[in-house]
């Protein structure tokens, strides 16, 4: 209903009580339409078993089974303010999906709601995925999405001081592995040029550089940069052979 | 009792197996996969004799038919760029046992973290490139072993839905068919199974046996006093979760099997505790921007919990987020009083120490923040310290003749050194021409 919500323990934030409902409503049927939405709720007994087996339970202010609740009632109020901030304390870890007597899947509705959220370019999902620019900028360029000059230990002084010893020498310590296995420092494998063709490929045709554009322009200008070089590079490559 | 549908599958006590449960539903998946293929939709990549094949259980009772040999290496981020003993670990055993594999550069990962962590993808991206990977490792006739966790979780799911929904067969073809990734008459491929390096391990258990047996126990290695605590990773086991293996003598079937059964068979100590089915804590975003949530779980749910109840040696892993999340968040408990130090790693990282590869050039320990050497020394392998050594001067040595710009001692250096497998098979000549990444490669042609 309208302005009104049921949820039992979530304060409906004023930004969500501001957006216009149609525009509520919206989004959660773009939510409710994506197909896999049916093979993940099923119905709901409330019995808190993915509520007390979840990680992120035990650390946010974060319950699957309000997830699977809200949309069991259609809360769309709610639904919509869980959409920014409150979805992105699941781990993906779906201990929820595995403990469920009905196989619902509360992981599989988070990330499905996180898609929308991005598609959407909720202001808050832009401030939460600017810390993960690094893994995006990575995977969308190269197809890996790790990389072992990554690991600086400015930037994961939490891990302890070995970090330090481990990025001495790095190059040298990956030529000195005896399989052609994670020689690259920059990159987790080396990927073949037509091999990157095809992703990027992947990436436009599924509509995923658009998403990106929308949560982050900075980041997509600079990946963009790197596509149109790769694919010049490639263009030319194409031409010698000729 | 022997399994009813396979002459090799034989126990001797009636046991309560396989697990029927309201999961059971998942095995039906393959059916409508057949039925496909007899529609002319899709193509089965099918294992055959040429690739050794073992049968495992799974959790519903069905056989999974396991690929030893003629392998195409699926590479894991995770592993090849923060673990690269994990998959030195895996290649070392594939040469030991005189396999035959593809190791090659026309791979992406399947760039699923991305997607849980981010969710800047969506389903048609994912099976894209899924079909992509795979069509290639078809197209080369070596059947593809999945190295990543998240990577097996999530190709299952998305085999599910893509059988399941026509909608995303129509949405995913035409991409394919852009790519070049149908067969010549118009379909589209997908593997009779999606197989887990750890059902690998799994399958060839009382192979490791055997090398344990005869090389790790003549270097004085012995494991029968190591006492191992198992930490399943989430998406190998708990996503489409009836797909993975499950054996009768592994806690009576009601546990995964795969990374168990390994210790068990070389003989290692597994030694239950109480939070053996939590997570680990990594989840995807977190491990990168919500750390204290990654480091509370790992220490609070997992490092104390083994601490205090089992007093574990090692924890061992069969996938990287958790190896990663264990291993470099000991060392910050020490701000709260609550370190807890424990070495980790993954099954075939340790099952290689056991059977006597170098803990440094081949398991790559170095690489480890956590505790690693009184494992070493209670495994027998005593002369760790030499052999850190010898593999520091290694790296030294190389890292000065590349600075010095001596590129041909170098190569010369190589040609010396023990490299196991220096340049790979790959399906084509030009891996090094035609690199998307070429400026980052270590070795040049």
């Amino acid at each position: 209903m309208e302005g009104q919500s049921y949820g039992y323990n979530i304060p409906v934030s004023e930004r969500t009580k501001e957006v216009p409902w149609e525009e509520k409503v919206r989004i959660y049927e773009e939510v409710k339409s994506d197909f896999r939405f049916k093979e993940f709720l099923f119905g709901c007994l409330n019995c808190g078993a993915c509520t007390a087996s979840c990680p992120s339970n035990r650390f946010f202010d974060y319950s699957p089974r309000e997830i699977v609740q809200r949309f069991m009632e259609e809360d769309i109020e709610v639904i919509y303010d869980m959409m920014h901030e409150y979805i992105w304390a699941c781990s993906q870890c779906f201990t929820c999906w595995i403990r469920c007597p009905f196989v619902n899947n509360p992981g599989g509705l988070v990330i499905i709601m996180r898609e929308v959220a991005v598609r959407n370019a909720f202001e808050a999902t832009k401030d939460l995925l600017k810390p993960y620019g690094r893994v995006l900028l990575k995977v969308m360029t190269s197809g890996n999405q790790l990389s072992a000059d990554m690991l600086q230990p400015d930037f994961f002084p939490d891990w302890g001081p070995k970090m330090l010893d481990n990025m001495q020498n790095l190059r040298a310590k990956r030529m000195a592995i005896p399989f052609d296995v994670g020689k690259s420092v920059k990159t987790a494998w080396e990927v073949s040029l037509e091999t990157a063709m095809e992703m990027y490929t992947i990436w436009r045709e599924a509509g995923i550089f658009e998403m990106l554009e929308k949560i982050d322009p900075n980041l997509y200008n600079v990946i963009m940069d790197i596509v149109e070089e790769n694919e010049e590079r490639w263009e030319e490559l194409m031409e010698e052979e000729d | 009792m022997g399994h009813a549908k396979s002459p090799y599958l034989k126990y001797a006590d009636p046991i309560p197996f396989p697990v029927i449960n309201r999961h059971s539903h998942y095995d039906h998946l393959f059916e409508e996969m057949y039925e496909l293929e007899e529609k002319g939709e899709i193509l089965v990549y099918r294992i055959t004799e040429e690739n050794k094949p073992v049968e495992v259980l799974t959790r519903t009772g069905r056989i999974k038919t396991i690929p030893t040999t003629k392998i195409w290496h699926h590479k894991s981020c995770g592993q090849c760029g923060n673990i690269p003993g994990y998959p030195a670990s895996v290649f070392w055993f594939m040469n030991k046992f005189g396999y035959d594999y593809m190791n090659e550069p026309h791979q992406t990962s399947c760039t699923a973290w991305n997607y849980h962590g981010s969710g800047t993808s969506n389903p048609v991206a994912l099976a894209a490139v899924w079909l992509r990977n795979m069509h290639q490792a078809w197209k080369t006739g070596y059947y593809p072993l999945i190295h990543c966790g998240t990577s097996f979780g999530s190709y299952k799911e998305t085999r599910e839905q893509l059988i399941f929904n026509r909608e995303l067969r129509e949405a995913v073809k035409p991409i394919l068919k852009k790519l070049g990734r149908l067969t010549e008459d118009g379909r589209i491929v997908i593997p009779q199974e999606i197989v887990h390096y750890s059902e690998w391990v799994h399958a060839n258990r009382y192979k490791i046996k055997e090398l344990y047996e005869k090389e790790g126990k003549a270097k004085g290695i012995d494991v029968s006093n190591v006492r191992v605590a198992i930490h399943g990773a989430c998406h190998v086991w708990k996503m489409m979760a009836d797909d993975y293996p499950y054996d009768p003598e592994v806690y009576g079937g009601q546990r995964p099997a795969a990374s168990t059964a390994v210790m068990k068979a070389i003989g290692a100590q597994v030694v239950d505790y109480s939070t053996w089915y939590d997570c680990c804590g990594f989840g995807f975003r977190h491990i990168l921007t919500e750390r204290e949530f990654t480091r509370s779980f790992a220490i609070q749910r997992k490092l104390k919990v083994i601490a205090e109840e089992i007093k574990a040696d090692v924890i061992i892993t069969h996938d990287t987020g958790c190896t990663t999340t264990f291993e470099k968040n000991q060392w910050i408990g020490k701000a709260h009083g609550m370190y807890h130090p424990v070495a980790v790693m993954s099954d075939v990282m340790f099952s290689a120490l056991a059977c006597g590869a170098h803990p440094f050039k081949v398991v790559q320990l170095y690489w480890n923040c956590s505790n690693y050497e009184p494992l070493l020394e209670k495994m027998g392998i005593k002369n760790w310290k030499e052999l850190k050594k010898e593999w520091e001067e290694t790296v030294k040595h190389i890292s000065e003749l590349e600075k010095q710009g001596k590129y041909e001692e170098l190569m010369e250096f190589f040609k010396k050194y023990d490299l196991y497998e220096p340049y790979s098979k790959t399906s084509d000549g030009f891996r090094r021409k035609r690199s998307a990444t070429a400026d980052m490669p270590l070795f040049r042609s």
